[in-house]
């Protein structure tokens, strides 16, 4: 019993501490947050926003149709 | 009628993410920004049976992901191209001395197979826990923290890095036999 470690550091979700074989100690790990950080802060295409005000609009058009 | 109001933006406020993981596990960015497309269509039309209040990210990584493997079951060819047979004949540069460079990086990662490739990039940097990944994933904790453990050895072998001996393998087996016994 005496090993177990602290109830913070098993929380399988737990980042950052010196075990977490993705952390800030691990090469791999910042590699992979900066290749991800980088897609992440692309410029993302107008057409997205655009699709949702399409679904919006097209839903909102049914629900017109469905009172009458 | 939308689910809650402020839907539309929350979907909007996650394409950033949605689409790094597509652009992971896609390995092009035109099939990625398909993929994303369909997923906020579908998230769209069954928003109904999103609960306010839960992690709307998981939910859409989710259908991003059923999407992706819907996708590629309907292009064979391209999976087993995926499940090994070019990864074989890839040649990755060796890492530089000291760090490694994101090109190589890039391309080490795109020679994974796609349950360790969307293993690691859930756990190592879209900031999900093991539990929601496996939620996401549709598979266990356990096949989770596996599918990290092989991608993080690969990419370590591919790119030629050492000196992570310290949260090696062993690491990694003691904090899943520690979760077995406390779950």
């Amino acid at each position: 019993m005496k090993y177990e470690k602290p109830a913070s550091q098993r929380t399988s979700g737990h980042r950052g501490s010196a075990d977490d074989p993705l952390g800030v100690n691990s090469e791999i790990g910042r590699k992979l947050k900066q290749y991800y950080d980088d897609l992440v802060s692309e410029e993302i295409p107008d057409k997205f926003a655009m699709l949702l005000t399409q679904l919006e609009a097209s839903e909102r058009s049914q629900q017109g149709e469905d009172k009458d | 009628m939308s689910v809650y109001s402020g839907f539309r933006e929350d979907l909007l406020g996650t394409v950033p993410s949605l689409r790094a993981f597509a652009v992971s596990l896609a390995k092009n960015a035109d099939r990625a920004d398909d993929l994303v497309q369909e997923t906020l269509v579908k998230a769209w039309d069954k928003q109904q049976s999103f609960q306010p209040g839960t992690n709307l990210k998981a939910w859409l990584f989710t259908i991003l992901r059923n999407e992706f493997y819907s996708q590629m079951r309907k292009r064979k060819r391209e999976v087993e191209d995926s499940d090994g047979a070019i990864t074989a004949r890839l040649s990755v540069h060796p890492a530089q001395e000291g760090s490694v460079d994101l090109k190589d990086f890039r391309k080490a990662l795109e020679q994974l197979p796609e349950d360790q490739r969307e293993a690691i990039i859930l756990i190592g940097a879209s900031g999900f826990s093991y539990e929601e990944a496996a939620e996401i994933c549709g598979c266990a904790v356990g096949t989770i923290k596996s599918r990290v453990s092989r991608a993080r050895n690969r990419l370590q072998d591919i790119l030629e890095i050492s000196g992570e001996s310290d949260f090696g393998p062993d690491a990694i087996s003691a904090q899943i036999t520690n979760t077995a016994f406390v779950a």
